[in-house]
């Protein structure tokens, strides 16, 4: 089986692929204090849950540098396996068109290969997590650059310790865009304000390349985001997780 | 030193409006209808009143400001009321008079709770409505991006709260690991071929969508064309890329405050 890891700066996400199915998969806080035994022993325990499948490849995706480290190290001291971290040197089969090819992230990357397999066309991805990253993917299958913002969480994070008289709201769309107290005022602000960013980055993204992209949204707001949004077309949860699957594919060799 | 343009307008009140948001405190003397100085400070509650009492006093006297004959204020920081209150009265000699339940405002206020808005979003609904006497929306660029509905009547309806673009900007150089600060300013190009562009493209870009977007949605809800005026800090920076801001107004919430002044004046 093959162990997919992608480390974001809020989640890590595990997903574990027999061929290309995605078996199991789980979320744990990305702390960046956490021990390499500390991973092995809660790993060790969700894998016994699923009958401890044997692991033959490990491919890993790390926004957060001294979590890579950690990571490295738990995989070849409980696992046995030396992972492929994607970085540069690292065989993706997509011509990345960035000043500095070097300064994309990982993350970034993979998602838009994932995506170039599923559409084959000129695509736009949006991941919604911490940040709220637009990747563009041309016809021919090249990584073309992207726009990074704010993610909704921390955004929204940063209202209620800022504001002082501002305070955390559930996550839900509210019944109506203008808000008649400070609770739906501030779920319509995030719901309706985030999926308004999206959709009009994405148009001002097409209208720049001069054609109606595709668009797939993945990250862990996209779910909440998509119905309010007329641009995002489909939500794919695994979609960093699947990419990584693929270029641990294209590097196998096989 | 002298007032510095001269008392055109001798004989009118002379009035101070303060308008104390979550992260800078505005200050705007006004001889009648006429804005003659403004200042802007931080707003920090662990300030005292006499730190603040030095900071204006000498800010007014620089300027050679004539007497003082009366203070409005709107505060959405409750900790900061108080050092205003004894500010105003120790540093200046006059009571202010502060925006809230009991002040006469002349809107209607159709809020579940009319208290629970804040200060400022009713005084910018004022000021804004007192301009156009049409259906309009406020959108306030600072700390929070707050969007206010005013009806056609000149009724407050309502309102969307954001994030601002600036603490959301700081959130994400905080809270992701390889992001950095980048210069506030609009890339070339929509889609960013190095880090930096795809930052300054997200915050501007972003936020530029994010208002037309709320501004669009509220429009579309309400069956209306409002009118849209912009103020707030970042309101200069977004203006010029967005569909639907037509006029930005560096001092809206002044203006409101003066309204709000001399409506409960004419008592």
């Amino acid at each position: 089986m093959l162990l997919a890891i992608d480390v974001g700066n809020t989640h890590a996400v595990f997903g574990l692929y027999e061929g290309d199915a995605l078996r199991h998969h789980w979320r744990l806080e990305t702390d960046r204090g956490r021990t390499v035994d500390e991973y092995g022993v809660l790993l060790r325990n969700l894998f016994s849950g699923v009958g401890s499948p044997v692991i033959d490849g490990i491919t890993v995706s790390s926004v957060v540098p001294p979590a890579t480290q950690v990571i490295d190290g738990w995989c070849r001291m409980y696992l046995g396996v030396a992972p492929l971290i994607v970085g540069p040197g690292v065989r993706t089969g997509m011509p990345i068109l960035y000043d500095d090819p070097q300064q994309v992230g990982s993350d970034r990357v993979v998602n838009a290969i994932a995506a170039y397999e599923r559409t084959h066309d000129s695509t736009i991805v949006v991941d919604c997590g911490t940040a709220t990253k637009l990747e563009y993917v041309t016809r021919k299958g090249e990584y073309a650059g992207g726009v990074i913002a704010p993610g909704l969480g921390i955004a929204s994070d940063a209202l209620f310790e800022r504001a002082a008289r501002l305070y955390r709201v559930e996550l839900v769309r509210p019944k109506h865009v203008l808000g008649r107290n400070t609770v739906h005022a501030i779920q319509s602000g995030l719901v309706h304000g985030y999926a308004s960013l999206v959709d009009g980055l994405v148009a001002r993204m097409q209208k720049e390349i001069g054609m109606k992209a595709r668009v797939i949204a993945t990250g862990g707001f996209a779910a909440l985001l998509a119905p309010e949004s007329e641009s995002i077309e489909e939500v794919d949860e695994f979609l960093t997780l699947d990419g990584l699957r693929l270029v641990y594919a294209r590097n196998s060799g096989q | 030193m002298i007032w510095s343009d001269g008392f055109t307008d001798m004989g009118a009140a002379v009035l101070l409006t303060i308008d104390v948001s979550n992260t800078q405190t505005v200050l705007g003397v006004y001889e009648g209808a006429v804005l003659r100085q403004h200042w802007r400070l931080q707003t920090h509650s662990g300030r005292t009143a006499d730190e603040y009492g030095v900071l204006v006093g000498n800010l007014l006297a620089g300027a050679g400001s004539p007497a003082i004959d009366g203070i409005a204020v709107a505060s959405s920081v409750p900790p900061m009321t108080q050092v205003i209150e004894t500010l105003c009265r120790t540093y200046i000699g006059v009571t202010p008079m502060f925006v809230g339940p009991g002040i006469r405002t002349g809107m209607p206020i159709l809020y579940d709770k009319p208290q629970e808005v804040s200060a400022d979003r009713i005084v910018n609904a004022i000021a804004a409505y007192e301009r156009t006497h049409d259906a309009t929306i406020i959108v306030d660029c600072s700390t929070a991006t707050i969007f206010d509905y005013v009806s056609e009547k000149g009724e407050y309806v309502g309102g969307v709260i954001a994030p601002g673009l600036g603490i959301a900007s700081d959130a994400l150089f905080e809270r992701a690991a390889k992001l950095y600060r980048v210069e506030l300013v609009k890339p070339k190009h929509v889609i960013g071929r190095n880090t930096v562009h795809a930052i300054q493209s997200g915050l501007v870009y972003g936020y530029v969508s994010l208002v037309d977007g709320l501004v669009t949605r509220i429009q579309k809800e309400n069956q209306v064309g409002a009118r849209v005026i912009a103020t707030g800090g970042f309101a200069p920076l977004l203006a010029p890329e967005s569909e639907t801001i037509e006029e930005v107004d560096e001092f809206l919430t002044l203006d409101g405050l003066r309204l709000i002044y001399e409506r409960n004046a004419q008592e």
